[in-house]
């Protein structure tokens, strides 16, 4: 605990992007990962460091944001592409992010809105919302499209994380 | 550039180039102007109903082809993605919105039929255009989807002709591109006309484009039109409670059967619509408090009239969207008086080339299912060896006022006009249907009547009907009356039992005996 607390005073000096909608500064995929395996982020609101589902996902700002910490990134990603319109998303996303959290840090949730990065959701072929990517070293290595329970996003994660 | 790709052209015309599919990005420049070498086999001007109609059609022909969308904000800044009018602005979101309407009736009716409902029942705006919105944000992305899976390239960009071939797109960011084509479409469909020459109608009023995208309830609201847009618009704001009124300068749906479109607007006054007529708005005014003050004149009385309302809608018609194509560097000749585009029975404009289908054209219905299907045919006949023209006869057609009313072929006085009072029989009947009698609803003005030629075995001419579940009535009669129907054939065809339908087949009063039309028990 108290190793966690000194890795989050050194890390609240960094400066990372400006969080959009209430999220936490993006991770990067340079992010320092803990012995528990839990990877930190920059939080410069809070002193106080508690264990928060967002550590672990992220929303997509752009093209680039998305080679950076998807394709570029040395953790496996799973990528939730969704929309403002879709209420099968609302149900997913939620529950696809609270799975990803149980898994400490070995994957992390990049979240697509497709009205946001059209380009973006056409280049990956997505046509029906939600549809969840598993990536890993850049490639698509797995896909579903639709709710999902608990376990089968447990399988579906333990299955990337390898 | 376009005399040296016309001169060319003459040399070897026939040789095509096609040009390397280009890779991401807002690419697709003119080539240059060595023969037969386009962009594109197809360039689509307008992502609505007609366009991706087309576009799609083409594509699977094997063409290259490219659709170019853009929506212009509307003065009060509402706009929206791709799919044009009907999915945005139109047929989608008033056909829900209509439908919440008629939700309100059927919970008032619902105690009668055993609910223990509590009324009255409140409606939340807010819920309803959520839902409207979301439902729509989805038909946008499925468009997008649909075109990556034909092929076919899409640029949000506004279009203007360069010259006949060759069209410039500026992206919102302000980003130029240069797409040339051997064939065109336009298909850029109409807006709303603003009556720029009342005070404050610019400024105040909203119209159609903004109705189904507003965050909060319009309140308290004045539509001023008679068009089908108007009487849509307050019917439904009507059922849900809110307080509408409708002015009107002089007759209702101009176009359709008269005798029908005032049973329909007795329908809405009976049912809690107030009317204005014989009036035309001439000033709009904001009060300190936030509210709408109009002002207008009153031709019956000559006397000025004043009202204050949360919100003014604007539906006194559709302009063709025309004006920033530069049209003329093209060729492509326009109406005078309407600035649509005239088009001969191929859909062609003056320039041989290049076509034009949908709302933006000169003297075609503006309907969805009419522009989807030119379109369709127009891209056969271009790219699918194709000869069949469009047939826009006995196009059927709902208006989806509270009372709905569904109509195919000629209006009673398009008949007579056509034929002459003496060869045209008119059968009519007053229905009620069963689901109005354990709620008491009121039917004064539910039904029916067939317009057919006196002569055996009577063809018929039109059918008009008023009730229920309109559209879904009238879809099938409209079959028989393409295929040629006789009146002989409709007393032949026995009726489904217990419906509304049913009354079209059982339609044996003349207006001609004056017998009464009232349809009375089982029989």
């Amino acid at each position: 605990m108290a190793q966690r607390l000194l890795l989050r005073r050194f890390l609240v000096s960094v400066i990372s992007r400006k969080p959009s909608q209430g999220w936490w500064p993006p991770l990067t995929s340079r992010a320092l990962q803990t012995p528990g395996g839990l990877t930190v982020t920059p939080n410069p609101a809070r002193t106080i460091y508690t264990t928060r589902i967002s550590l672990t996902t992220f929303n997509i700002q752009d093209g680039p944001d998305f080679q950076d910490r998807v394709v570029n990134s040395e953790t496996p990603v799973v990528v939730d592409f969704h929309a403002q319109w879709c209420g099968p998303c609302k149900i997913l996303g939620p529950r696809l992010e609270k799975m990803v959290a149980k898994q400490h840090g070995k994957v992390v949730m990049a979240k697509v809105d497709i009205d946001d990065h059209t380009d973006l959701a056409i280049e990956y072929e997505v046509s029906a919302v939600p549809t969840v990517l598993a990536m890993k070293n850049g490639d698509v290595v797995d896909k579903f499209v639709g709710i999902k329970d608990e376990d089968q996003l447990e399988a579906f994660l333990k299955k990337l994380i390898g | 550039m376009a005399a040296m790709a016309a001169a060319l052209r003459g040399l070897g015309g026939r040789f095509r180039w096609r040009t390397p599919a280009v890779a991401g990005g807002v690419r697709g420049a003119a080539q240059g102007a060595v023969a037969g070498q386009w962009d594109y086999d197809l360039l689509v001007i307008g992502g609505g109903s007609g366009g991706l109609a087309c576009a799609k059609e083409a594509a699977q022909l094997g063409r290259k082809v490219a659709v170019v969308d853009y929506v212009e904000p509307s003065p009060r800044g509402t706009r929206w993605g791709l799919g044009g009018t009907c999915v945005n602005v139109g047929c989608i979101p008033k056909k829900l919105m209509h439908q919440a309407a008629l939700l309100g009736g059927l919970i008032r009716d619902a105690p009668h039929y055993g609910w223990e409902v509590a009324q009255p029942v409140p409606h939340d705006w807010r819920k309803m255009a959520e839902a409207v919105q979301n439902h729509v944000k989805s038909l946008n992305w499925g468009h997008r989807v649909q075109l990556h899976d034909r092929k076919v390239k899409y640029f949000n960009v506004k279009a203007g002709f360069v010259d006949e071939h060759t069209v410039r797109g500026v992206a919102k960011g302000g980003k130029e591109i240069l797409l040339s084509a051997d064939h065109i479409v336009i298909a850029t469909g109409g807006r709303p006309r603003y009556p720029a020459h009342i005070e404050g109608a610019l400024e105040y009023g909203i119209t159609s484009d903004d109705i189904f995208w507003l965050k909060e309830s319009p309140g308290k609201t004045l539509v001023v039109g008679a068009s089908y847009v108007a009487l849509e618009c307050a019917g439904f704001l009507t059922g849900i409670g809110l307080d509408t009124t409708v002015m009107m300068r002089s007759i209702p749906l101009r176009g359709f059967d008269q005798q029908m479109s005032s049973l329909v607007t007795e329908h809405m006054a009976s049912h809690g619509t107030r009317f204005l007529r014989g009036c035309t708005p001439s000033q709009v005014r904001r009060l300190p408090d936030g509210q709408l003050q109009v002002t207008w004149e009153d031709h019956t009385t000559g006397k000025e009239g004043t009202g204050t309302f949360n919100t003014v809608l604007w539906a006194v018609g559709r302009v063709p969207d025309t004006r920033s194509l530069n049209l003329e560097k093209a060729g492509v000749d326009t109406s005078p008086s309407t600035q649509k585009i005239l088009v001969d029975s191929r859909e062609a404009t003056s320039v041989p080339h290049i076509y034009a289908i949908g709302d933006v054209v000169e003297g075609r219905p503006e309907l969805t299912p009419t522009a989807v299907m030119a379109g369709r045919l127009l891209a056969q006949r271009l790219f699918g060896g194709s000869s069949d023209l469009m047939d826009y006869d006995k196009v059927p057609t709902t208006v989806f006022t509270p009372l709905e009313y569904g109509c195919v072929g000629l209006s009673e006085e398009e008949a007579v006009a056509r034929h002459g009072q003496e060869r045209v029989e008119v059968y009519h009947a007053h229905y009620k249907p069963l689901e109005f009698t354990v709620p008491g609803r009121d039917a004064s003005q539910c039904y029916v009547k067939m317009v057919c030629l006196r002569e055996p075995p009577q063809l018929v001419l039109g059918l008009h009907f008023l009730g229920p579940n309109a559209g879904e009535v009238t879809q099938g009669f409209a079959l028989g009356i393409k295929c040629g129907a006789s009146y002989v054939q409709v007393m032949q065809t026995v009726g489904i039992h217990p419906t509304c339908s049913e009354e079209v087949v059982k339609l044996r009063i003349s207006k001609r005996s004056g017998l009464d039309p009232t349809v009375t028990g089982c029989g």
